[in-house]
């Protein structure tokens, strides 16, 4: 047998080394079960409740104030960090692909308000409430905006988290395999100790939900709630949503509504499929307002929300999943029943939570 | 390469602008790209074009020790000095490192040491606090491990487009074993270097290197 050349033997180490941490990463990647959420979009109102649950619950120390592990915005709009969806990152195929590191500026800095002032400095009647400095972006900064032209404009709320993804970008880009799945429930978490801060997996995430902390210089994200989920109480920003849109469950629970709007009715969407990172969130379309024609008169056959957004956002699966809400609805509006709908209404809050419906005020606080 | 005697104090020799370096023989090495195909990760080979890394192509190292400490001062060429503070998502300090294999046996350079034959690897990043640096034991790409105490002090100063970093440790660290190289008088080490350049984005595996290890002899 011919010795290899030099270059030969290069190029046979470079893959068996690739090998090596392509067989690292299935196992990071590997679980038995996972955890998913679905978040109706018909149904929020914006109120930011799950934002401030989730804030208060897990940001709050330093080197944390820009971040919110938990989203609202306006759609169509710019996004939290600014412009996200132009950032790249996910996969093409099989091949992962480039993303851009957005700066603390696109996510929204943290500002500081005039509180002393206002409300203990005396001059409540005179001054008011505003943030110092001249921010020109916040993490809601264009809320309600929308898109469309009146009378036909309209928007609706995007709920995000982590989706905790199948196929994580994050966790592939990793080069100290410090991103993993939780055996247990599919959860992702970064791994503060072996982390390092190098910050390629903010570049590879295409959802942009990843964020440095300057002050322990290690990346951070949401961590779906794991040491309430371990103890059956649902996601903070689940239990907290007045408006019960936040499903939490095991994706392969056949009897919960998870795995009954995802994978048996097929209503609820993961975004931006296209990244090829299989989320594990997924979303109920919104449902149009019929359109408005040049006479002021209902235009029933054509959507508000264009459905090339909708497919831009949720793929190509919008259309039918749309189809089979209308259909739906219509039998109830005959007098029919409707377990879809009947499953979506929520009638009682303990349905949205599968196994995780456990009252937080029962559990012991952890010893600090 | 050459580890000279020298009679003066730790102190002095941690600055990196003491005149004690100016008569200290230098040597030029020539740094390369870490090679793309090595890094462990698809995303950074996917998102990476090899002939952009290593934006440092020459580091200029000396070598001294006094007796009981090492010292090891690297200088290079840096338009822009990145960043005392980290304190953006997008910003990367600049940084260097001295890179000795702890047992002996061979290990390719480029693959930060073996399950059995670990590497030690002195760090340092311009946004560290004054005189630190960390000690980081590796046994193959990415398993970097941070010792808990550090026996490396360094200082660096970015000036006109240079920065020069002096490190500076005991020569035997019987308390670090498993997690430091052990030098002595008399006695060759294997050694390589690299640079970060911290405003290119530089970090972890990317980053230039000194593409294959020098033999250090430190006089007895």
């Amino acid at each position: 047998m011919a010795e290899m050349t030099d270059e030969e033997k290069k190029a046979q180490r470079a893959k068996d080394l690739a090998n090596e941490s392509k067989s690292a990463k299935a196992q990071l990647k590997q679980c038995d079960r996972q955890v998913a959420m679905v978040f109706d979009l018909n149904k929020c109102l914006g109120c930011q409740t799950c934002v401030i649950a989730c804030k208060t619950q897990w940001t709050r120390d330093e080197g944390m104030e820009y971040m919110w592990w938990a989203t609202v915005n306006t759609q169509p709009g710019r996004g939290t960090p600014r412009d996200w969806q132009q950032m790249g990152g996910g996969f093409r195929g099989e091949e992962p692909r480039a993303g851009q590191l957005p700066s603390k500026r696109d996510f929204g800095e943290a500002w500081d308000f005039n509180y002393e002032e206002v409300f203990y400095g005396g001059k409540g009647n005179a001054a008011h409430l505003k943030p110092s400095g001249d921010p020109d972006w916040g993490p809601n900064w264009d809320e309600d905006q929308g898109g469309g032209k009146y009378p036909n404009s309209f928007y609706f709320y995007l709920q995000r988290i982590c989706n905790h993804c199948t196929n994580p970008a994050c966790l592939e880009a990793c080069p100290r395999n410090a991103i993993y799945k939780r055996k247990e429930d599919g959860i992702v978490l970064i791994s503060q100790e072996k982390c390092k801060g190098y910050r390629f997996c903010m570049e590879a995430c295409p959802y942009k939900k990843i964020y440095f902390n300057h002050v322990t210089q290690t990346s951070q994200k949401c961590i779906f709630c794991y040491p309430r989920i371990e103890k059956g109480v649902a996601n903070a920003c689940a239990r907290q949503c007045p408006g019960r849109l936040r499903f939490v469950g095991y994706l392969d629970d056949e009897n919960g509504p998870i795995f009954k709007l995802v994978k048996k009715w097929k209503v609820a969407l993961p975004l931006h499929p296209d990244r090829g990172t299989q989320p594990n969130v997924y979303y109920v379309p919104p449902i149009s307002p019929p359109r408005i024609d040049e006479q002021g008169n209902l235009d029933l056959t054509k959507p508000r929300i264009p459905t090339e957004y909708l497919k831009f956002l949720f793929g190509d699966d919008v259309e039918p999943a749309l189809e089979i809400l209308k259909t739906e609805m219509a039998k109830t509006k005959a007098g029919g029943k409707s377990e879809i709908l009947d499953t979506l209404i929520v009638y009682e809050w303990k349905t949205l939570f599968g196994p995780f419906t456990t009252d937080p005020s029962t559990i012991a606080p952890r010893k600090a | 390469m050459q580890c000279t005697k020298v009679s003066a104090a730790a102190d002095q020799l941690l600055d990196p602008a003491a005149a004690q370096w100016a008569s200290v023989p230098a040597e030029e090495l020539t740094m390369a790209a870490t090679p793309l195909a090595n890094q462990p990760s698809e995303y950074i080979k996917a998102s990476r074009d090899e002939k952009a890394i290593g934006k440092c192509r020459s580091l200029k190292v000396q070598s001294v020790h006094n007796g009981t400490e090492v010292f090891f001062r690297l200088s290079w060429g840096d338009e822009s000095e990145n960043d005392k503070e980290v304190t953006d998502t997008n910003m990367f300090p600049d940084g260097c490192g001295v890179l000795m294999p702890i047992a002996s046996g061979d290990t390719p350079i480029e693959e930060m040491g073996s399950k059995d034959v670990p590497v030690n690897a002195w760090f340092w990043r311009a946004n560290y606090k004054p005189d630190e640096a960390r000690n980081t034991t590796a046994r193959g790409l990415g398993s970097t491990v941070f010792s808990k105490k550090s026996p490396i002090r360094a200082r660096g100063a970015w000036q006109q487009g240079t920065w020069s970093v002096v490190f500076a440790r005991a020569l035997s660290v019987p308390d670090l074993a498993e997690e430091a190289v052990q030098l002595a008088l008399g006695k060759a080490v294997k050694v390589g270097f690299a640079v970060w350049d911290g405003g290119s984005g530089e970090r972890a595996g990317v980053k230039s290197f000194s593409k294959e290890w020098r033999e250090l002899t430190l006089e007895a």
